[in-house]
């Protein structure tokens, strides 16, 4: 009986195609991956070479079927709630009806709500170091679909590469920011629903958009068609990103050849545990789509996420350990009584795409064309003095360590100083809020003591304002039933405005367009302290900055890429192979909208630019310049790209699969690691190369009924990286610019996804692991120059960034002293050499889940991760020799001094649970709760970087170094979400 | 439904207006109003400068046990930068140094405005004493104590320790400098402190200066290194590196920003003056007495065995014979500008207004701004 039902059910879940005599046909029955329980309710829509067949939702028991089909390759796509969306790719033959059995949907109700905002901004001050998450999200693939939410919180990077190596596409073209490289998913944050559907690749593999790099392609759709038809409510509260978020969403389908779609959402509040940190973000989306003809189409959409938000920063563990707080934030004070964060992010940058799609009846063809336009503002807020104490409570001379450390040889023995300071960090109350937070009071009364109304301290707003054009164009085209090719263009021009804003000038009334650094050195001439010398030269004096204005520095980044590439796929058997490759070119050049004092160069006709000194001395401002100019344009820094893929695979009995993929990759240096001070002057790193990139993997991956799993082994080499460091250097006493050439990386290792079903039904076991090897493997080459002077101070190896030579102590003498072997040389004796290794990701990290999924729709997962082996960023200063002093005569000093922090592992246990209503098969409701670190573990450290400051010993024979600072992750936090749908 | 829809999104409206943490106060993000002006009030004065520092006695520097309260105006700036992390008070028996510790403090202690010091848990302590022929007083200042034996007094530094002891008040108008016309007017180096003579540590004007040719300038061939040995010294005295241009050794301005400093340094005017302090030289592979010129700091005429870095310099002026510094720190705004050529001739004679300091026996003056020095 139960069975006559069902094919009865099945009847009323299906279609028919062509009403021709076609036999053939796809049936099946959806499910989920974790148990095998029915979905219902789930959308499917079949299409062949770009063109939409039928449209078809599961029946109660998750059963579909479409008939009337002919011979050929067909692509399902399947959407449902709380699941990933999943694209399948099914041969009917011979006429028959292909029965799929299972179409099993991988479980993601926390990833459909994950988005860039799941990664707190991380304020890395002017440390030189950058914190760029990356995000996997919307794979079926076992492993990535854990590994790419489930272990965000630890700010995980899959493989150990950094952002810029995750190829992000949104309806075709590369989004991935063309200053940093990072992908760029703050975008189109707080719009999961128009963002949902995307195709992704891990690792080598192509896609459609794109050949993709060596970190996989996210291909975003983003046109109304892929958005869920009907309407959507959802409400987010959550206590470690925003406080609440609120969304809507509509989709119309397609009707009379036009479909539109919309998604709006607010995101507010702050989180439970680093206080200061906020959203105040709306975001929207809107898109029309106008079918043309039979194979045309034209989508405009437009989207943008406008809003702000408040950063937290690192402090060294001492400070935590004052505040018995790890997640202390040192961004925040009062004003007046009501909290304040210095660092905001201010964004508006909205994003419009005009997309022509065409897929033709007759040609198994489909062509995309599109346009995009990025423009808008992206502005961070930070505190600005000039002559002025430096406000930051955190500073490290307004901690206790500072006056006091038991070291004598630190010369800090005050042990007074250290205990008045001591009790003003670790008392609680208004009276102490002055020296655990920022005073803004205070600032304001310092401005307000200035009677001509001239700001000390003001907050300024850095701006990174791109117009980023770009058209792309790809096609696919099947040759034949086992030949596919595909190919395309991609170029792109983008000017992005780099300056400073003048946010607020907390209670003065102007500030002076001048660089403070620069005053220190050269007070003696008024023009060489001019962030903008033509003003000065036009008007006597500096400008005087109000609220709004630009000040410091103005430039453009001018970057245009020509991309052109080919795929070809090729299927025999069993075996399909794949071949891939691409060429372009790549141009950047620096143009500087205003004329430093410093670097003045020379006027467009060549002629020197003079002025007169405070004693009344000509001073040719453009020989002190040596050549270089912070005015125009720099010359062009042009790079033949180029890469080249191969793969194969090889279907295995069982639905199981062995695939190898190998790629090269000739990529051009970013933006903003090829100028020494792109801030002051138009001066190229020296010996800038393109980056090579060498990488290989093997994989097998069965999807049967008993076992879904994935292992892959992985080799990259990355070489001829280029990374530049803007820090303050005690040894030159002033703020410097740290270029490092020549790094090379190797990233090597293996990563499993498996997830079984148990006896039980609705219960299955599932677990990743990724283990790695991630270490440098050259010694760089290092140019530092002082931000204030043309000259070079230090051309040099970083001789222990790869790795350093560990001694060790053969005895001690009476006073404790080390005493180390010798060779027959006098040097001393190495017990090993101690690796150096990419930092800022675990490269052990494991998960183990239980899920169950009933059939009265509820689900429940338990998990817990376990994550080792992470580093902390390292400072190349302190891998020079000149940091080395010392170890002459105590080789123990390396060690001390180059040695890599490794973070203590880490075990956290999750859990969540939801269910969802079918009401008439017409609403839909349900819920989720994910509550994460459960054991409420607050010392896990999840990045940081090390301080790039030293402290001399007494004896002025060492270095000691700064403490490096940390970031840790939140302590026990929810997240809930309830939708309704119709 | 409908009810339950509602509830439902009612829960997350709900859940989200609470936390786990009990502190958590949410951030302001509209607009912010301008804070208040601070009130100010200082507590009542106990002492004079004057009784203060008598209590201090040679070579002992004191922690004060008791609720002394002193009280003054503010004399100095740091703004052009010529004083360093501290500035003066005066009142009408004399003026003392308030070792602060933090930079920039003109923003906070405005000149003119009247600032008390509790002085109990502080030390008194004095700079520049010395005995024997060639030594004398120093200046009594207000600081820290100084467990490292380096001074008598450190600064306060810590915030918490500068917020319990030093009080602001109402800006109550600039200190009037006193005239000071003849060196019989002057204290006596040897013997005066702010307890014995109203002059020291006071703003003063001093009158018919006239150059005496000669300047000294304290310099580190590596000043991350041990400042006081006498291979990394370099002391353009008098006694050493008179060169071509004698005991001024050329250096004509108040005093040496980094790049006036090169530029002496790479023209080679320094290139007699040798590596020592004391008894203690630097010498070189033959056992010869090192100088700036020597090959192994030269180099190739670029000296990269000698740091470029500020200097102060002290110029040498006498009022009626009695020796006057002026002495001016490298960092500040006006290092480089030139002394009036007719002055370093003897043609001129400048007035200085300053505050008057005693350093080792000696009389220095330490100015303001550039407009304290008037060529008359």
């Amino acid at each position: 009986m139960k069975k006559l039902l069902t094919v009865a059910a099945a009847l009323l879940f299906s279609v028919l195609v062509f009403a021709q005599a076609y036999t053939g046909g796809i049936k099946g029955t959806v499910v989920s991956r974790a148990g095998r329980v029915p979905v219902s309710g789930a959308e499917m829509v079949l299409s062949q070479d770009g063109r939409q067949l039928a449209e078809i939702t599961s029946g109660s028991e998750g059963q579909f079927l479409i008939e009337g089909l002919a011979d050929g390759v067909y692509q399902l796509k399947v959407t449902a709630d709380e699941f990933s969306d999943l694209t399948v790719f099914v041969t009917v033959d011979k006429g028959f009806v292909k029965d799929l059995i299972f179409v099993s949907l991988t479980p993601s109700a926390s990833i459909q709500e994950a988005d860039e905002s799941n990664y707190a901004e991380f304020d890395m001050e002017d440390s030189g170091y950058s914190d760029a998450p990356t995000l996997l999200l919307g794979s079926n693939d076992v492993y990535t679909n854990i590994a790419g939410f489930g272990f965000s919180s630890i700010r995980f990077k899959n493989r150990g590469y950094n952002s810029e190596t995750q190829d992000v596409y949104l309806a075709g073209v590369k989004m991935n920011d063309a200053i940093t490289g990072y992908s760029p998913f703050s975008l189109w944050s707080g719009l999961n629903e128009a963002m949902r559907s995307k195709d992704t690749t891990i690792g080598l593999e192509t896609a459609d958009a794109g050949l993709g790099g060596f970190n996989g392609v996210t291909d975003i759709h983003a046109v109304p068609l892929s958005v869920r038809t009907g309407w959507r409510f959802s409400a987010l509260s959550n206590s470690a990103l925003y406080r609440m978020r609120l969304m809507a969403s509509y989709a119309s389908g397609e009707n009379n050849g036009w479909s539109y779609a919309f998604n709006a959402s607010l995101r507010v509040g702050g989180n439970d545990w680093i206080e200061g940190v906020y959203y105040r973000s709306l975001a929207y989306y809107f898109g029309v789509t106008k079918r043309l003809d039979d194979a045309g189409k034209l989508t405009l959409f437009t989207f943008a996420t406008p809003g702000q938000r408040g950063a937290q920063n690192a402090s060294t563990q001492e400070v935590y350990d004052l505040m018995g707080d790890n997640m202390y934030n040192s961004n925040w004070g009062y004003q007046d009584g009501k909290v304040r964060n210095s660092r905001v992010r201010h964004t508006f940058e909205p994003v419009t795409v005009l997309k022509y799609e065409y897929a033709p009846e007759d040609i198994p063809l489909t062509a995309n064309a599109t346009l995009l336009w990025r423009t808008g503002y992206n502005g961070y807020t930070a505190l600005d003095w000039y002559d002025a104490m430096d406000p930051r409570p955190d500073y490290y001379r307004n901690l206790p360590s500072y006056y006091y450390m038991e070291d004598e040889d630190y010369n800090r023995v005050n042990q007074d100083k250290y205990d008045w300071t001591y009790y003003a960090w670790t008392h609680r109350g208004p009276e102490y809020n002055n020296y655990q937070h920022l005073n803004w009071d205070r600032l304001y009364n310092v401005n307000y003591n200035n009677p001509d109304g001239r700001s000390k301290y003001a907050l300024e707003e850095r701006h990174v304002d791109q117009n980023d054009l770009q058209f792309a164009a790809n096609a696919k085209y099947r040759v034949s039933e086992d030949l596919v090719v595909k190919g395309g263009v991609d170029l792109r021009a983008n000017r992005t405005e780099n300056y400073k804003k003048m946010n607020d000038l907390l209670g003065g009334q102007y500030f002076l367009n001048i660089d403070s650094f620069a005053e220190r050195d050269f007070a003696a001439n008024e023009a060489l302290l001019q962030n903008d010398l033509n003003y000065y030269l036009a008007h006597g004096t500096a400008e005087k900055i109000k609220k709004g204005g630009k000040y410091g520095y103005d430039y453009l980044a001018q970057i245009r890429v020509a991309d052109l590439w080919g795929n070809a796929s090729y299927k025999l058997g069993a075996l399909t192979a794949n071949l891939g490759a691409k060429v372009g070119v790549t141009a950047f050049w620096r143009d500087g909208l205003v004329r430093k004092g410093l670097f003045a160069g020379a006027n467009p006709d060549g002629s020197h630019i003079y002025t007169t000194d405070i004693n009344g001395l000509q001073v040719d401002l453009t020989n002190l310049s040596n050549g270089q100019t912070s005015y125009g344009k720099s010359e062009k820094a042009k790079f033949l790209t180029y890469a080249a893929k191969a793969s194969v695979a090889y279907d295995l009995f069982g639905n199981s699969r062995v695939s190898a993929n190998v790629g090269f990759f000739n990529d051009a240096p970013t933006f903003n690691n090829s100028f020494i001070s792109p801030r002051t002057r138009n001066t190229i790193v020296g010996n800038l190369t393109t980056q090579k990139t060498l990488s290989a993997d093997v994989n097998y991956q069965i999807a049967s009924e008993w076992v879904s799993a994935r292992v892959t082994g992985f080799y990259t080499k990355i070489m001829d990286q280029t990374d530049v460091m803007s820090f303050y250097d005690d040894s030159q006493q002033s703020f410097t610019n740290f270029a490092m050439t020549g790094i090379d990386q190797r990233h090597m290792g293996v990563e499993l996804g498996v997830k079984v079903p148990l006896p039980l039904k609705g219960l299955s076991i599932s677990g990743v692991v990724s283990l790695g090897e991630y270490i440098y493997t050259s010694t760089p080459h290092m140019v530092q120059t002082v931000d204030n002077s043309a000259e070079v101070v230090r051309d040099d190896e970083v001789t222990y960034w790869q790795q350093h030579p560990v001694y060790v102590p053969v005895s001690y003498t009476a006073d404790g002293v080390p005493v180390f072997d010798e060779n027959l040389d006098g040097s001393f004796k190495v017990d090993h050499y101690q690796k150096h290794y990419v930092p800022s990701t675990p490269q052990f990290a494991s998960e183990l889940a239980l899920n169950y999924r009933t059939n009265s729709y509820w689900f429940f997962e338990l998990n817990g991760q376990y994550f080792d082996r992470a580093y902390l960023d390292m400072n190349p200063l302190y891998r020079t020799t000149f940091a080395a002093r010392g170890s002459e005569s105590n080789p123990a000093v390396i060690d001390y001094l180059a040695g890599q922090e490794k973070f203590a592992p880490a075990f956290l246990l999750n859990a969540s649970a939801g269910k969802s209503w079918s009401i008439q098969r017409k609403y839909y409701l349900g819920f989720s709760l994910n509550v994460n670190n459960i054991l409420n573990n607050r010392n896990v450290k999840t990045g940081g970087y090390e301080q790039t400051r030293l402290i001399s010993s007494v004896g002025k024979d060492r270095y000691y170094r700064f403490d490096p600072k940390y970031f840790y992750m939140q302590g026990a936090n929810y997240m809930l979400n309830i939708y309704f749908r119709f | 439904m409908k009810k339950t829809v509602i509830a439902l999104f009612a829960l997350v409206a709900l859940v989200s207006c609470q936390s786990l943490k009990e502190e958590f106060q949410p951030v302001f993000t509209v607009k912010y109003s301008n804070p208040p002006a601070y009130e100010r009030t200082v507590p009542a004065t106990t002492h004079t400068i004057s009784q203060l520092v008598s209590k201090y006695i040679p070579e002992k520097p004191m922690v004060i046990n008791e609720d002394i309260v002193i009280s003054g105006i503010v004399s100095t700036t740091d703004q052009p930068g010529n004083f360093y992390k501290s500035f003066f008070i005066q009142d009408e028996t004399g003026g003392i140094e308030i070792k602060v510790g933090k930079n920039s403090l003109y923003n906070d202690y405005l000149p003119g405005q009247r600032v008390s010091v509790l002085c109990r848990d502080l030390t008194l302590g004095m700079y520049g004493y010395k005995t024997g022929n060639y030594g004398g007083m120093g200046m009594a200042q207000i600081g820290f104590s100084d467990p490292s034996g380096t001074y008598e007094t450190s600064y306060l530094e810590s915030q918490m320790i500068i917020d319990d002891h030093i009080f602001r008040g109402d800006v109550e108008g600039l200190v009037t400098p006193q005239v000071v016309t003849a060196a019989s007017q002057l204290p006596d180096p040897k013997t005066a402190t702010q307890a014995t003579h109203p002059l020291v540590g006071s703003l003063v004007t001093i009158k018919g200066l006239k150059y005496a040719g000669e300047t000294f300038v304290l310099l580190y061939l590596d000043s991350t290194k041990d400042k006081k040995s006498g291979t990394n010294r370099v002391f353009l005295s008098d006694s050493n590196g008179l060169g071509k241009f004698g005991k001024t050794h050329g250096i004509t301005t108040w005093a040496m920003s980094e790049n006036k400093m090169k530029e002496h340094l790479l023209a080679g005017d320094w290139d007699d003056a040798e590596v020592a302090s004391g008894s203690e030289y630097l010498l070189d592979e033959e056992g010869k007495h090192v100088t700036l010129g020597h090959p192994m700091l030269k180099g190739d005429g670029s000296y990269p065995g000698v740091e470029k870095a500020a200097y102060s310099v002290s110029q040498y002026f006498t009022l009626g014979g009695t020796s006057v510094q002026v002495r001016t720190s490298g960092f500040c705004k006006f290092a480089d500008v030139e002394i009036d050529p007719a002055v370093l001739k003897g043609e001129k004679t400048i007035s200085v207004t300053g505050v008057i300091n005693l350093y080792q026996g000696s009389i220095q003056i330490t100015v303001n701004s550039l407009d304290d020095f008037v060529v008359e």
